[in-house]
């Protein structure tokens, strides 16, 4: 969104996040903001635990778009991010991003192994 | 905000530690604590909302344990932590028996850490049925001292407060352990870097300077749930640490071996001259005992829970050994076996060969979904035990850790956690569920909630240590 001030002239992406059995809501994520802070910004609440990316109480999926994680997302598994799960708390969007959240996502993670 | 109170009463303790007249922590010995403790009246319940789409901070719940009174079985206040994502999980006094030379040093406040956030609360139950957070050590502050995950508190003799710590700032390993100040403050990492890899649960038995802490995994293995791979991967834990309790460093490190996967809770017997002890192997589900045999300490399986079958399930079921506590007479260990639905009660008057005395149902996969008639079903099993210093009264809750919860009692979520009790009696060994007693924290403002460990104000079986 550019302006006069130099800190609005930051990119920022359309994020459109789709609660599982829940509404849709759609935010402005600035490009150097995690899409957590920004949702938090404007009054909507994911789940979050450690706010490192080692915990997945984040975890998200990415259906549409690009997002960078800022630092390693150690709680995702190889076959998790190739899955295109995704930790919010970490994450920077590049470019105009869909995203299944809420707190059941991160139970895709994984399952009763014995059952 | 330090609980030491140099101005007080000077108290002389070199004569039998006499604590007469005197409201110090605890109490001069273990029998003393069962003769001289008044029943339970609050009890202090972790609740939790991380995970869930409720959209409320985690809790620590005061539920009212008072027969006699009008709330009996309800959680009569909820003290909210000031951020949502901490996930409360375990948490300790800072003072109890062991700080028996700290003339005036009071149980007044209670440590509680996030284990997800990595941040530190400190609460003071000066009301016992209206505490309030006092101080708030930020996650930043911890993840200055490479540590993180914060688990298990025990006060140490000098006024100290120590905390085993599971991971690095990275939630990757090595954990360690922090040390707070008597104002509640950081006073840095405890050990020298380097000692251990995994960390977990630890206790400590001061006259015989031994501690001896247990193994979970890298929070980043654990968080975000049970997976199989990790354990075919070695990225579980099956070792105790033997440590030199004053100089801080591993002696001895116990392999227990495919018996012994994922040692959790670890309890020394409560008399201060005891060398003997248990830990639980939750995912082998066996009980090891633990014992100094001379020049060494030496840790055995004896007791195995056989996993069973289930129609529902692909493979039998383990019990899961998630809890364990020692009654502060040391005549009794109960456990929980999480995914079966079971509390049991072993007769361990002969250390290394205990004596199953008695068990009980209630909830899980194979225990009654409605223990009591007429009562909410229990979507989980016995997991957290607390039992009443006079070891009448045993109670438990039923959430694991939500990731975990979610996927062996997914219902949890939905349904919240239930507190239960069973009237115990110790002088014939059996165990009876009380029908009067359920905390439903499936029913709160906010939504349903999980509960977690159990603390009463003047001190319980998985805190006290005696010097």
């Amino acid at each position: 969104m550019p302006g006069d001030d130099p800190e609005s002239a930051i990119e920022s992406y359309s994020v459109e996040l789709r609660f599982r059995d829940g509404p849709t809501e759609r935010i402005e994520a600035p490009a150097g903001e995690t899409i957590l802070d920004a949702a938090e910004e404007e009054g909507i609440s994911l789940p979050f635990g450690c706010l490192t990316g080692a915990c997945g109480t984040c975890t998200a999926r990415l259906l549409e778009g690009d997002l960078d994680h800022k630092r390693p997302p150690r709680a995702l598994k190889e076959r998790h991010r190739e899955a295109g799960y995704v930790l919010p708390c970490i994450a920077l969007a590049r470019s105009p991003c869909v995203l299944d959240v809420g707190a059941e996502v991160q139970s895709d993670l994984v399952s009763n192994p014995w059952k | 905000m330090s609980d030491a109170r140099p101005g007080g009463d000077p108290v002389d303790r070199t004569d039998e530690h006499d604590h007469t007249g005197h409201g110090g922590p605890g109490y001069t010995t273990p029998q003393a604590a069962i003769e001289q403790s008044e029943p339970e009246k609050v009890a202090y319940v972790m609740g939790l909302y991380v995970g869930t789409d409720v959209d409320a901070p985690d809790f620590m719940g005061v539920v009212d344990v008072d027969p006699s009174s009008e709330t009996y079985s309800e959680i009569v206040d909820r003290v909210e932590m000031p951020n949502r994502g901490d996930e409360l999980h375990h948490f300790g006094w800072n003072a109890c028996s062991s700080s028996c030379h700290m003339d005036g040093l009071e149980r007044q406040h209670l440590i509680v850490p996030g284990q997800r956030s990595s941040r530190i609360h400190v609460i003071d139950t000066a009301d016992r049925r209206n505490p309030e957070i006092e101080n708030v050590i930020e996650p930043e502050e911890v993840f200055e001292h490479d540590l993180s995950a914060p688990h298990t508190v025990h006060c140490i003799p000098n006024g100290e407060i120590l905390i085993s710590m599971l991971g690095d700032e990275d939630g990757d390993l090595p954990g360690g352990f922090l040390a707070l100040d008597e104002n509640f403050e950081i006073d840095g990492r405890w050990e020298p870097p380097g000692e251990i890899e995994m960390n977990y649960d630890f206790w400590y038995q001061p006259r015989h300077n031994v501690m001896i802490s247990s193994e979970w995994a890298a929070p980043r293995t654990y968080y975000p749930g049970f997976d199989l791979e990790d354990v075919e991967a070695d990225n579980y834990g099956q070792r105790l640490h033997v440590w030199d309790w004053e100089a801080g460093t591993v002696e001895q490190t116990l392999d227990l071996g495919e018996e012994g996967l994922i040692p959790l809770e670890t309890r020394f017997l409560h008399s201060p001259e005891s060398t003997h002890g248990y830990v639980g192997a939750a995912l082998s589900s066996n009980v090891f005992h633990f014992y100094d045999a001379g020049t060494e300490y030496r840790a055995d399986p004896v007791i195995d829970v056989e996993a069973r079958e289930h129609d529902d399930w692909d493979m039998p079921v383990p019990g899961l050994v998630t809890d364990l506590l020692v009654s502060m007479d040391d005549r009794y260990l109960f456990f929980s076996n999480w995914l079966h639905g079971d509390v049991r009660m072993y007769d361990i008057s002969d250390p290394s060969n205990p004596r199953l005395a008695d068990q009980l149902w209630a909830g899980g996969n194979f225990g009654p979904s409605h223990p009591i008639e007429g009562e909410r079903e229990v979507v989980g099993g016995p997991q957290m035990l607390q039992l009443s210093l006079d070891g009448e009264r045993l109670y438990w809750t039923t959430s694991l850790f939500s990731s975990w919860d979610n996927q062996f009692y997914p219902d949890e979520a939905e349904k919240g956690s239930v507190m239960l009790k069973a009237d115990v009696d110790p002088r014939r060994g059996t165990m009876s569920l009380d029908e009067d007693f359920l905390v439903d924290f499936g029913d709160l403002p906010a939504g349903p909630a999980r509960g977690h460990e159990i603390r009463w104000p003047d001190g319980d079986c998985t805190s006290d240590v005696w010097q």
